[in-house]
């Protein structure tokens, strides 16, 4: 029988650690009340030294009384997954940061966002952070639901040696230069643009909205629109047929298929001489584990084309309703802390990202860092036309469209009118 | 013995053609390891601008990086305590199960069968509401015990399906005469049967530790921090929308990837053989 012991000592050990193991009870209890933040601004993002700042000084600030956990989910589309299954089981983080994502709406859907209109208009210095296009970005029906702290002021970037290789002197200022400069740039052996089509084909897309919103007013009216329905315009189809044209000619091989890094790739080793990106890519230009050191000094930024510009604040952080007021309130004070002036200043100074407010000045630290970046917001303050980026107005689910179509629109397999037909419809399933 | 040289012509292309054939397949199986660990030594400009040649240096930065940016060490002991509890726990128990099922007749005995072996054709993604209000609900998310339940789950319909196989396989005469000397159904169980299932139940075990090491969807959705967060996790700190770094990410795959390698290597022939167990019955 001693070996039937011995043999039962091994299930009895499993049992043992099974309930040991699930009996494990939770974290330690404190005084502060915990918001727990879920974020995607972590590992190798550009903003993952901000959050980490704004964390320690808020936590430093508010001690003994609230305290953030800090929750990476990192992969931005990791973290837009995550929070839709949490919507959709009605289980949210106490804060949630829309980033580009919109994820504002279907957090509305599920009606489990915050109002903080009243909180907003009653707290003046926080209301003197919004901008109308800001307001516009963070609010629905009249009511204030999320707080912005970045603006997205998003240009293209050329180098300036391959430009003066072909002999071209400055950025284009009409489509038709620009297309002439892409010529002139292919015929001297040098690819004009750094494209993509996968992940949304965010290139792409900055591209295709620039052309969009300059061909017209009507075409600047649709890039105003939020959540647009109808995609079949002229506009929309000209810029296809123009994106179509650019991907099959005007381009390297691997932008059909390739995401945003093969772009970038391209453009940081110089097979490229433009791309369309915002001001957080210029601390890409000096890293020198993606490109060659003093790259950056041959790196100039434009406005697009017939004076456009993008520019409107990111969707910012909301608050979610909760069953304990005490942390409702901690997310209030959370949110009005990660948009105010100075997390607007501290975002500028390290990443590079502008301020969501046009109050916050460009200090003087976030110019010796940044100079590439006052040029082009010196040129962005002349352009004459501005509106918010196509991905950020358009439904959701059709990003992946995007990314499935353009490839076929570059093959040739459907037309300008059927990509934009196609994008109709996609449109369509969410009324 | 014959060599080579004495070989008909015919006979010594078949060789030959044999010979190709195997170092394709060792080629084939071997290139994506190869390029993961070369591409670890590779500047991200050197990854995304040629995925198949040669680092220009042998450099350990990436490595050195891959610890910096991402908890890996941490997720990497985390993987190793879930993967072996649930892998342990999942195969004690199927044992048991299937052994029930491969030897006893109860009512509903192929219905229930049949309900275990459906889930296997479910999609994990209709999955992920329903598990995680359930463990939310057992106040078990974020916890590394979360994790074993739901992978034990998962796990269950293919060491069910394997575990059944292998014990069907073992000649009843064994408990036959076991029983006749005296032993219990418990020791028949313990002493008889599982021992001579060693075969499918490291199978089992292998595959049940396979699934769990390389899981994500799950990892990410029901935990929140790093005491319960699992190795692949780790990998997506390496890449955002604007953001890269491709060689820490390769570094950081090379240091996920050795675990199953070496399981695989030490299990590999039980696993062949209880593949093939199940074909032969008494």
């Amino acid at each position: 029988m001693k070996g039937i012991t011995g043999k039962r000592f091994v299930p009895l050990c499993i049992a043992g650690l099974c309930i040991a193991l699930f009996a494990a009870c939770g974290g330690k209890k404190s005084g502060a009340v915990i918001i727990n933040y879920p974020t995607f601004q972590c590992g190798v993002n550009t903003a993952a030294p901000v959050v980490e700042q704004l964390i320690a000084e808020f936590n430093q600030q508010y001690a003994g009384k609230y305290e953030i956990r800090k929750e990476d989910v990192p992969g931005d589309q990791n973290y837009v997954d995550k929070i839709r299954v949490q919507l959709g089981t009605g289980d949210v983080p106490p804060v949630i940061y829309g980033g580009g994502y919109n994820l504002l709406d279907p957090a509305l859907a599920r009606d489990v966002v915050v109002d903080l209109t009243a909180v907003i208009n009653g707290d003046s210095e926080w209301k003197a952070l919004y901008s109308d296009t800001a307001l516009t970005v963070n609010s629905r029906d009249g009511k204030i639901y999320a707080s912005s702290s970045e603006g997205s002021v998003i240009g293209y970037f050329y180098n300036k040696e391959l430009f003066a290789k072909a002999g071209i002197t400055a950025p284009a200022a009409s489509w038709d230069e620009f297309f002439r400069q892409c010529d002139t740039l292919k015929a001297a052996g040098i690819t004009p643009l750094a494209l993509d089509t996968a992940d949304s084909a965010w290139i792409s897309m900055l591209w295709m909205g620039a052309i969009i919103a300059t061909e017209n007013t009507a075409g600047l009216a649709f890039m105003q629109q939020m959540t647009p329905n109808n995609y079949n315009t002229p506009e929309m189809i000209k810029a296809a047929a123009l994106i179509q044209n650019m991907l099959r000619n005007y381009t390297t091989v691997d932008a059909v298929g390739g995401a945003y890094e093969h772009a970038a790739n391209n453009f940081l080793s110089g097979n490229a001489a433009m791309i369309a990106n915002g001001p957080w890519m210029m601390g890409d230009f000096s890293d020198t584990t993606k490109t060659s050191a003093g790259f950056a000094d041959k790196v100039g930024a434009a406005v697009y084309p017939g004076g456009f510009v993008y520019d409107a604040p990111i969707q910012g952080y909301f608050v979610t309703k909760q069953k304990d007021p005490a942390l409702q309130e901690a997310s209030i004070a959370m949110v009005k802390f990660f948009t105010s002036a100075h997390a607007q200043q501290v975002a500028l100074e390290i990443q590079g990202m502008v301020p969501s407010s046009p109050g916050v000045p460009i200090s003087d630290q976030a110019k010796q860092k940044w100079p590439l970046l006052v040029n082009f917001l010196d040129q962005a303050n002349n352009a004459q036309f501005r509106s918010d980026n196509l991905q950020a107005t358009m439904y959701p689910n059709l990003l992946d469209i995007v990314s499935q179509e353009l490839p076929r629109l570059a093959a040739g397999s459907i037309t300008p009118e059927q990509f934009c037909q196609l994008l109709t419809e996609g449109a369509a399933k969410n009324n | 013995m014959r060599t080579f040289k004495h070989l008909k012509t015919v006979e010594k292309l078949g060789f030959v053609a044999k010979y190709v054939f195997l170092l394709g397949c060792v080629c084939t199986a071997l290139f994506p390891l190869v390029w993961v660990f070369m591409s670890s030594f590779k500047t991200n400009a050197e990854i995304l601008s040629n995925g198949i040649s040669l680092p220009s240096r042998f450099s350990f930065d990436g490595y050195t990086q891959a610890l910096k940016i991402s908890p890996i060490l941490q997720y990497f002991f985390n993987s190793v305590v879930i993967t072996s509890i649930t892998t342990v726990v999942n195969v004690f128990f199927l044992a048991m199960a299937a052994y029930i099922f491969a030897r006893y007749q109860f009512r509903g005995k192929n219905i229930l069968y049949l309900l275990l072996s459906l889930s296997l054709v479910i999609p994990m993604t209709a999955l992920l509401h329903p598990v995680y209000m359930t463990i939310n609900a057992l106040h078990l998310a974020n916890k590394k015990s979360g994790l074993v339940l739901v992978y034990t789950a998962l796990n269950l319909p293919m060491s069910l399906l394997i575990l059944r196989g292998t014990f069907q396989s073992i000649p009843r005469s064994m408990e036959e005469a076991a029983v006749m000397d005296g032993a219990g159904f418990v020791r028949v169980f313990f002493q008889i049967m599982l021992p001579m299932a060693k075969s499918g139940l490291a199978s089992a075990g292998v595959l049940t530790f396979l699934n769990c090491w390389n899981e994500f969807t799950f990892a990410l959705v029901l935990t929140s921090s790093q005491s319960a967060r699992t190795l692949p996790l780790s990998l997506s700190y390496f890449t955002s929308q604007f953001s890269f770094n491709y060689t820490a990410m390769f570094a950081a795959i090379v240091i996920a990837i050795i675990p199953s390698i070496v399981v695989f290597a030490l299990f590999q022939e039980q696993i062949v053989r209880s593949l093939t167990a199940g074909a032969i019955k008494e």
